[in-house]
């Protein structure tokens, strides 16, 4: 190979390597999925398994949210994108919801999969066209998830025990 | 040296350094980038490489060579500079006394190199003798001393230690694959350092 060629091919993957490098640091991915879902969706090529998130779908609709997040989280392996993200923070929310007592535990990871939706989403603006859901976008699943977890005047209403599950 | 060795060999191995080095084998795995006085440090460490011979700049940038082969040159230093900020980071203890301990002694060394003024075949035996130490001080010394005690004379030992200093003393815990990973970035940073294109002495030529 000719001189000029090597050195253009080392310096283009000496600086290829080293974004690499600033990209994990940044990033921190904590498996292999993350890793290659990542780079797919930094070149735009991630993907989301479409039978896998049907699947979920088909669960979460039908209050099995456990199965659902299982679905969905083979649907979406490297959380990387919104929308999945979305429905394993309202599914936290739908299986953590009571009329008497919310559980906090489940409200704080649905919080911690908003807060990985809106880090993916398009300038942090999730809106999810789905008919069968009362809250559409991460600002209200957001506002409710926080007014779960919190304790004030209005959780001793009386009438609170008619309100409903969204 | 090889066109090869320039582009692709010493900048990989570097840039393989600053991975390893950063990367923690805690749970969650994190990737941290070089201390800010390990990165004063390795700027110290530059002249100690150009003033023993292990580095001459003049043989990766100079006007006679092409600007792809000034880049490559640009390239070699850049990460030389990266990777031994990197392993002074890696070799230095996370916080406490330790760590103000290790970067002092690291800066005297690297003070002592500038003035001893030797060449570079000394300067990569005491520099390889100096990441040793500090790598036999961090991941051996401290680690029996941070980690879990399950004798009850390495307990005596620990509680004594972290009373002498009133808790200064003791390191976040971190698995025995840190040290192994550690090892194998020291030994590569130092082969690095070996391939580094130092000076040419001029030829001795005998005059009758």
């Amino acid at each position: 190979m000719q001189e000029p060629v090597v050195r253009a091919l080392g310096a283009v993957l000496s600086v290829s390597y080293a974004t690499l490098i600033v990209w994990l640091a940044v990033s921190q991915p904590q498996s292999l999925a993350e890793v290659t879902g990542g780079l797919s969706a930094t070149v735009g090529v991630y993907r989301v398994d479409p039978v896998a998130f049907e699947d979920g779908l088909r669960f979460f609709h039908q209050d099995q949210f456990v199965e659902a997040r299982a679905a969905f989280t083979r649907a979406d392996s490297a959380a990387r994108d919104a929308r999945t993200q979305f429905y394993i923070a309202y599914s936290y929310y739908r299986e953590g919801w009571s009329r008497m007592r919310h559980d906090d535990t489940a409200y704080a990871e649905g919080l911690k999969a908003l807060d990985r939706a809106i880090a993916v989403a398009p300038e942090g603006r999730i809106v999810v066209d789905d008919p069968r859901l009362q809250m559409h976008s991460a600002d209200e699943l957001r506002a409710e998830l926080v007014a779960g977890q919190t304790t004030d005047a209005s959780d001793f209403n009386p009438l609170r025990l008619f309100r409903g599950r969204k | 040296m090889t066109p090869v060795r320039e582009a692709f060999v010493l900048p990989l191995v570097f840039l393989t350094v600053v991975l390893l080095g950063g990367l923690h084998l805690t749970t969650p795995v994190a990737i941290e980038p070089p201390s800010l006085f390990s990165l004063v440090l390795a700027s110290l460490m530059l002249g100690v490489l150009v003033q023993t011979g292990t580095l001459d700049p003049a043989r990766l940038m100079q006007s006679g060579r092409s600007p792809l082969a000034n880049v490559n040159g640009l390239v070699v230093l850049i990460t030389t500079f990266m990777a031994t900020a990197q392993m002074l980071s890696l070799m230095t203890p996370a916080s406490g006394l330790p760590s103000l301990a290790l970067n002092l002694f690291f800066l005297i060394a690297i003070l002592q190199l500038l003035a001893a003024n030797v060449d570079r075949v000394r300067f990569l035996r005491v520099w390889a003798v100096t990441l040793l130490s500090s790598f036999t001080i961090k991941f051996i010394l401290l680690t029996a001393l941070s980690g879990p005690a399950d004798r009850p004379l390495a307990r005596a030992l620990q509680v004594l230690v972290e009373g002498l200093t009133l808790g200064a003393f003791s390191q976040p815990v971190e698995p025995a694959s840190s040290g192994y990973l550690a090892f194998a970035t020291l030994a590569l940073y130092l082969f690095g350092l070996a391939l580094l294109p130092g000076m040419q002495r001029a030829a001795l030529v005998r005059r009758h």
